[in-house]
């Protein structure tokens, strides 16, 4: 009280609103990137974090691509796995419910056809601690699923329709950055009924060893993802939040709190840390504390102040 | 877990070869085989994303004390990761994950543990040569192309009860030529045995064939790029004899031979 009395600390609420979800603050995790969310229990509170968006699932348990699935490039790396993952129902039988309490699950659906992306929504609606359905839209390295949905906006609006029927929950859709205007995506995606969109996904890249004169990548391309792709993203999430009405959830590249506040002045709502988490599995909690310090510091209140504040030159 | 480890001592150990030992405070114990996750160099005031992911490193032996673990480890020097690795300076810090995967178990009682190392291969089979000696017989077969490549011989045959060979394909030291030949003569012997091999792949799939000819049990410890070590990423993934793949950072790194689909390793 004392310290309040002097104006020393006043209180920062970092929560922000993605339409009609609440989060705790700004900082979730990335699918993909964060397993099924207990893999990282031992390493930091689940609950600390504004959520985490699990890795993206089909109908059926699917296995991956042969290795090589990743290699390192600078200051990123690239990865072509291939959507692995247990299945929707296992994730519903096994893995929601090894959650601790109050963590904020965003589930990730993900299908080679539209009508396997509705069922996998369908049987996400209503699970215990999902606050969102993820559409990835934009897998780099499927071939079914990346390039019908993820680059061709008619294509997408037809995912998103049929997603957005088979669901009442708040639907988010993950976009692909491997399109010419990112701008009509996101608009096709908010005439379509989606609450908000996440970008971006990883960038498709290539690298080659000149030993073997073939690609690093066992499956040729890959998605490039890492600190390198941070300005891509933080333009296109600009471009979208000057296209739609709808929340963006910022993706690409952080690495520190400073990196979520770009996001935020570039019109995100909320972020979502990736690649990081495989350096750092504590990065999530990390950046939260760091959010905390950046508003103490700099006398903001409100992290939602900062939302789409970026003085953009006017041409 | 997860911790900020101060470098001790960073020192060549001939050549390309070098041994690190890590304070880390909170280190418990671990299991023969299971390996941490290194920050590419040590961490400073200036944050450094490149190169960007921690690199595999098997545990080599640990000192505890009080609250903690000096963690020793063996590496080569053979890219941009272990180089600036080998800048590191005792005193500043090392990021570190771990212990991490499935280990080794230890032989039956009785029963021969030959254990098969290459390269920095050996560096997973110290440990397990430590607590298998007790439980059973233990030879310890080192393989390198040349003397001034072999790593960790002399801490083998420190061992009290451990029976070391060399093979060196120049033969500047112990017996020219493979170091599987060593193991074809040791799986000549009658009674019942164990292998475990850890080192490149051309040479782990040799001791699996040798072993499978035998009807002889063989492990092997595989490496793969990995970017967390902690079943997340799914880069490490390997193919199977069953269906699918495994990770080698949380089914493995140890898998016994037969599981492995040989032919599809790249």
């Amino acid at each position: 009280m004392m310290e309040e009395a002097r104006g020393a600390t006043v209180p920062v609420d970092l929560s922000t609103r993605l339409g009609e979800v609440t989060l705790r603050n700004p900082v979730l995790t990335a699918s993909g990137t964060f397993g099924y969310g207990s893999e990282f229990a031992p390493f930091l509170d689940l609950t600390k974090l504004g959520g985490f968006v699990a890795k993206s699932l089909t109908l059926e348990p699917r296995w991956g691509n042969p290795p090589p699935r990743i290699a390192e490039v600078r200051a990123g790396m690239l990865n072509s796995i291939s959507l692995e993952n247990v299945g929707v129902d296992a994730f519903l039988a096994e893995k929601l419910p090894a959650l601790p309490e109050g963590t904020a699950v965003v589930a990730s659906a993900f299908g080679t056809a539209v009508d396997q992306y509705a069922e996998v929504c369908r049987r996400l609606t209503d699970a215990p601690g999902v606050v969102a359905i993820e559409v990835n839209a934009s897998c780099p390295h499927v071939a079914a699923g990346g390039i019908e949905f993820g680059q061709d906006p008619v294509g997408l609006a037809r995912l998103v329709a049929a997603a957005r029927a088979a669901t009442t929950m708040p639907l988010w859709v993950k976009l692909s950055p491997n399109v010419t205007s990112i701008a009509d995506m996101a608009r096709v995606c908010e005439a379509e009924g989606a609450n908000a969109v996440s970008l971006i996904n990883a960038i498709q890249a290539l690298d080659v060893d000149i030993e073997t004169r073939r690609p690093v990548l066992a499956n040729g391309l890959g998605g490039f993802s890492g600190p390198a792709i941070l300005p891509i993203a933080l333009r296109m999430v600009w471009q979208a939040a000057q296209a739609v009405d709808i929340p963006i959830c910022g993706i690409g590249g952080i690495t520190s709190a400073e990196d979520v506040v770009k996001f935020l002045l570039c019109g995100a709502s909320a972020v979502q840390v990736g690649t990081l988490n495989y350096l750092n599995p504590m990065a999530g909690a990390e950046i939260v504390d760091g959010l905390q310090a950046y508003c103490e510091r700099a006398g903001i209140q409100q992290i939602t102040e900062l939302i789409g504040a970026l003085d953009f030159p006017s041409r | 877990m997860r911790v900020d480890a101060e470098v001790i001592r960073n020192e060549s150990d001939g050549l390309v070869n070098r041994r690190i030992v890590l304070s880390c405070p909170g280190f418990e114990g671990f299991d023969p085989g299971q390996f941490v996750m290194l920050s590419a160099g040590a961490r400073t005031d200036v944050v450094r994303f490149d190169p960007l992911l921690p690199r595999p490193m098997a545990i080599y032996r640990t000192a505890r004390f009080d609250g903690g673990a000096e963690v020793e480890i063996l590496y080569k020097v053979h890219g941009r990761g272990t180089e600036l690795l080998a800048e590191a300076r005792p005193g500043q810090r090392c990021r570190l994950v771990g212990p991490l995967g499935r280990g080794f178990e230890l032989p039956q009682p009785g029963e021969r543990a030959l254990l098969v190392g290459g390269g920095t291969g050996v560096a997973s089979l110290y440990e397990l040569a430590v607590r298998a000696r007790a439980l059973s017989p233990v030879r310890v077969l080192l393989g390198a192309r040349s003397a001034s490549d072999l790593l960790g011989v002399g801490d083998f045959e420190a061992l009290e009860e451990v029976g070391v060979e060399v093979a060196t394909e120049d033969g500047t030291r112990g017996q020219a030529g493979r170091v599987t030949a060593l193991l074809e003569r040791e799986l000549e012997a009658a009674g019942p045995a164990r292998v475990y091999a850890c080192g490149p792949t051309a040479m782990m799939r040799a001791c699996a064939a040798l072993a499978s000819e035998r009807m002889t049990p063989c492990v092997v410890s595989l490496e793969n790029t990995m970017a967390c070590g902690f079943g997340v990423c799914l880069g490490c993934a390997v193919p199977l004899t069953g269906e699918g793949f495994g990770l080698v950072c949380r089914r493995g790194p140890v898998f016994e031979s037969h599981e492995i689909d040989w032919a599809g390793l790249p």
